[in-house]
């Protein structure tokens, strides 16, 4: 087949032939000129997409932008300073908002004018106005905090006798996802609660922004996750914590039921209630964390060595029994596992009444959380501290601290050892954090093995977010009622994790307030089931805001960073029991 | 006119079906089912390792479209010339019951639901532009194409679709339109100082346009200009792409591994956004790779442009090949923010039946313009025929 292009120009009309074949051969060129350019344009353009494909995935490392830093609060700032988050969104601010007052001696006809006003106030007692505007008085509030285009329309009416004071009115952008931690403050911009109370004075000296250590991303992702789980296992109230292990700064913290401080007349008690920091709770198996981390930092007991968790112990009129018994010989690694109470009261003894007492003292829970908040719980600790305190302290009975304390002790354990106490407050990246150390950095890394323990083959399975090596601890206290002794139903579900766990970052709590079983759990309303699930979605989901990113569990450094040699054989000391 | 001895080569019969299937081009339709192929693990990572609801029915649609670009890769090219009008009018009709009939699918009038699936006519649409002014423009001797009265039709086919996909509000396909249609214009040969008059106009009409837009389609184009503007609202999309790409890095976090993605901070993962989740997951090397497998299709229609003896054919394998070519480079121009953030879907890719279903006619008629470079059309056209 011939390529060369025939068309009408090949057709012999002669007298037009010339014409034809000049602008034929003209048309050709330029056609093929021009799908040369259109090539060299496609060319170009691909260019410019590969260009910026190896920009963005190579050369520009896309971060968080630091935006709302740039955007800053309002400029108009009078009054009392704003509370902003670590990233800079409004908190709480101030805002200057009009009320409105009449001088009676200038009403002329209060019936008249008490008619017209209603006309854009409805939500006024026609009656009450009339009484008002009679008044012998010289001032008389008729309504605070009205809106601007409430001002307009009132001044529009052009009654006589009626003004305007310009008034500051405090509001909560976040509502009630902050509540807990901001506080409130009343109608005179006297702080009542949270945040508001503890730097009151420095807020209504300063005007520049507090900056607290929040998050609001996570603060949302944390209330939105318990409160799933509250709905879901038909529970009193929930508690969480995302709090910075090499910081202690407090990333998000929720309490529910909570409240909208924008709303004074809505608020309960129980509402107001702070789960998280004023709430004393014995914790339960969580505490199996510093017991464990205790007994290996005194050496009275290594990973390779074991106890017979065989038999119950019985003392005095009290049996302590295993949850998930084994009825066996346990390793250390395998007490901790499968949560073992037998195993940790005999690890307890092994330490000794006053050394736990000094440990406990060392991880701040024989006093109140340092937290910048005025609601903390005081913590209930035995005094005199006897032998039976130390059996059930061992596994967090006996011991009630807040949930603050417990997250805070579980970032001194995992990472490596130092406690700084946990703070609402951003802490300065240039600051120097002077901590106190709790446990040897052996000790600690100890621990991250046997939380991730927990989380791959024990009782935390459900806590497994895949990729950010969680590791963690469940724990299901019983609480205690009202006439003394433990109420079998009324359980404190927990689940209490750091990650990534061969290098923590953060430490998650969650806490739900006696949660009931349901299908999805078995029945169950353990920590394990209600809890632990919680923990693996916020991880999940909070993980890349927090800039954690995802690995591979498999690969081997991973897998010999976090290995536990869990001994197969019966150690020396129930080799010596025979 | 009395060409009948020159019939022959003016007017060679119809190829044997035979010839033809052997004549087509299987090196570039294995290319398009790699490129599908990506997009169908794509999907499948995108529903977080399942078939449904993407995947599945996305790798059916391509199976349905491999056949039709075939059937339309054998069709005789002179037919396609004929009926070049009829589905100009046909698609533009269908655009006009979308003002009239059309169902408010996300804000905005583009479709029309044919029980079976929804149609998006402003996609056919395109397509029908292209034939209809390759159509056009073949008819066109060189210095006809210069006269500017010779221009009125081919505006208006190009502008009564643009205005009438404008009003739908749909910014980025009457763009798409009217950049298509100015290709073949450029192609066809219009005068250089033509394009430039116009795109002087067009740069002073801005200001004026500016009034006209949709508050949205202000707020992206300002986004576009400086996302961190409003990082939560207009800015989020875009905002979120970047990291999700940054994060990639040079090979990915891993099929099925994207947090970006996966984590549901990154919109329309499974549409316009999927090379975003292709770059996160498979790095720049997927993202290289993808590419390269783009060049090389677009590559070909490019080839057989240049190898077509009819102007008609060369229009058409060249406006088909542009208009793939927008919409593959607006969409990964936009997931950059090198672009604003506008609606365009990811040739054979993202998912969405009229996106699939354009792409598949659209390397149809390329084909075609293969498997009939040789024939040559008079000038005159089908007139030669008796």
């Amino acid at each position: 087949m011939t390529h060369t292009r025939l068309n009408a120009a090949d057709i012999p009309v002669p007298e037009k032939t010339l014409k034809f074949e000049g602008s034929g051969k003209q048309a050709l060129e330029q056609g093929r000129t021009r799908l040369l350019i259109a090539g060299t344009v496609f060319a170009l353009a691909f260019c410019v997409i590969a260009a910026r494909v190896i920009d963005v995935s190579v050369f520009e490392r896309a971060e968080e932008p630091r935006l709302a830093e740039e955007r800053g609060t309002l400029t108009h700032k009078t009054g009392r300073a704003d509370i902003v988050d670590r990233n800079g969104m409004l908190l709480a601010t101030t805002l200057n908002v009009p009320s409105l007052y009449a001088d009676p001696k200038y009403i002329m006809d209060p019936i008249e004018s008490a008619a017209k006003l209603r006309t854009v106030l409805p939500e006024l007692g026609h009656a009450d106005l009339i009484a008002k505007f009679s008044d012998k008085k010289r001032f008389t509030w008729i309504k605070r905090n009205l809106t601007p285009r409430q001002q307009y329309a009132v001044n529009k009416l052009g009654i006589p006798g009626l003004y305007f004071q310009n008034e500051s009115k405090r509001i909560y952008p976040q509502g009630p996802l902050t509540a807990h931690i901001v506080g409130r403050a009343g109608f005179d911009d006297v702080g009542l609660s949270g945040i508001e109370k503890n730097f009151d004075s420095m807020l209504r000296d300063g005007s520049d922004p507090l900056r607290l250590s929040i998050d609001i991303r996570i603060q949302h992702i944390l209330r939105e996750e318990l409160q799933t789980q509250i709905d879901a296992f038909d529970g009193i109230g929930a508690a969480g914590i995302v709090m910075d292990v090499n910081s202690s700064e407090i990333v998000a913290m929720i309490s529910l039921p909570d409240f909208d401080p924008n709303r004074r007349d809505q608020i309960s008690d129980d509402a107001m209630f702070n789960r998280a920091t004023l709430g004393v709770y014995e914790m339960g198996s969580t505490f199996k964390i510093f017991n464990t981390a205790m007994a290996l930092d005194y050496g009275t007991t290594t990973m390779r060595n074991g106890y017979d968790a065989s038999k119950p112990i019985r003392i005095a009129r009290f049996t302590i029994n295993d949850d998930h018994a084994k009825n066996r010989w346990l390793s250390v690694p395998e007490i901790f596992m499968y949560s073992s109470n037998i195993g940790s009261v005999k690890m307890a003894l092994d330490v000794g009444g006053d050394r736990q007492k000094a440990f406990m003292k060392r991880l701040g829970f024989l006093e109140a959380s340092a937290v910048e908040l005025p609601e903390r719980g005081r913590p209930l600790a035995p005094s005199p501290w006897r032998p039976i305190n130390t059996m059930t302290i061992s596994f967090g009975h006996g011991i009630a601290v807040s949930p603050i304390q417990l997250a805070n002790g579980v970032a001194s354990i995992v990472n490596g050892g130092v406690r700084h106490p946990a703070t609402l407050l951003r802490r300065d990246t240039t600051e120097m954090l002077v901590g106190e150390r709790v446990i040897s950095e052996k000790t600690s890394i100890a621990m991250r093995r046997l939380l991730r323990l927990v989380v791959e083959k024990g009782t935390g399975r459900n806590a497994n977010a895949k990729g950010y090596l969680v590791g963690g601890k469940t724990g299901t206290a019983e609480k205690p009622g009202r006439g003394g002794g433990y109420q079998r139903k009324a359980l404190l579900s927990s689940f209490v994790a750091a990650f990534p766990v061969n290098d923590p970052r953060y430490v998650v709590l969650a806490m739900v307030d006696e949660p009931k079983g349901n299908k999805s759990s078995y029945g169950y309303a353990t920590g394990g089931w209600v809890a632990a699930p919680a923990v693996k979605r916020i991880v999940e989901r909070a993980a890349p805001f927090l800039n954690v990113t995802p690995v591979d569990e498999e690969a081997p450094e991973i897998r010999r960073s976090l290995m536990v040699k869990i001994p197969q054989t019966k150690g020396k000391k129930a080799l010596a029991s025979f | 006119m009395a060409t009948g001895m020159q019939s022959n080569s003016l007017n060679p019969p119809e190829l044997t079906l035979g010839i033809k299937l052997q004549q087509i081009n299987w090196g570039l339709i294995l290319l398009l089912t790699l490129i599908a192929s990506v997009g169908f693990a794509m999907l499948y990572s995108a529903a977080n390792g399942s078939w449904t609801p993407w995947a599945m029915r996305q790798a059916i649609r391509f199976g349905v479209g491999l056949v039709i670009t075939l059937g339309i890769a054998l069709v005789d090219l002179r037919f396609l010339m004929r009926w070049a009008y009829a589905f100009y009018f046909l698609s533009l009709g269908l655009l006009g019951v979308v003002e009239i009939a059309g169902e408010i699918g996300m804000g905005a009038q583009r479709w029309i639901d044919l029980g079976v699936f929804r149609l998006q006519p402003s996609e056919l649409m395109k397509l029908a532009l292209v034939l209809a002014l390759a159509r056009y423009f073949h008819r066109q001797t060189f210095e006809e194409v210069g006269r500017i009265r010779s221009l009125f039709v081919p505006l208006v086919l190009v502008f009564a679709p643009a205005i009438l996909v404008l009003r739908q509000p749909d910014l980025g396909t009457a763009g798409m339109i009217i950049l298509g249609g100015g290709a073949i214009f450029f192609l066809a040969g219009v005068r250089i100082w033509k394009f430039v008059t116009v795109l002087v106009l067009g740069l002073s009409a801005i200001p004026i346009g500016w009034q006209f837009l949709h508050n949205y389609q202000k707020n992206r184009i300002l986004t576009f200009l400086n996302p961190e503007n409003d990082p939560l609202g207009a800015g989020y999309h875009i905002l979120q792409s970047k990291i999700a790409l940054g994060s990639g890095g040079l090979f990915g976090k891993g099929f099925l591994q994207g947090s970006q993605s996966h984590l549901n901070f990154l919109p329309e993962k499974q549409t316009d956004f999927i090379f975003t989740m292709l770059a996160e997951e498979l790095g720049l090397a997927g993202a290289l790779f993808l590419l390269l497998l783009y060049v090389l299709a677009l590559g070909y229609g490019f080839a057989i442009a240049l190898r077509c003896s009819s102007q008609f054919g060369r229009l058409l394998a060249l406006g088909t090949t542009t208009t793939l070519f927008l919409y593959m480079f607006i969409n990964i121009a936009m997931v950059m923010g090198l672009i604003p953030v506008v609606g365009v879907p990811l040739p054979l890719i993202s998912y969405g039946g009229t996106a699939m279903l354009t792409a598949m006619i659209g390397f149809g008629l390329i084909i075609n313009c293969y498997v009939h470079r040789d024939i040559e059309i008079g000038r005159q056209g089908f007139e030669d025929e008796d």
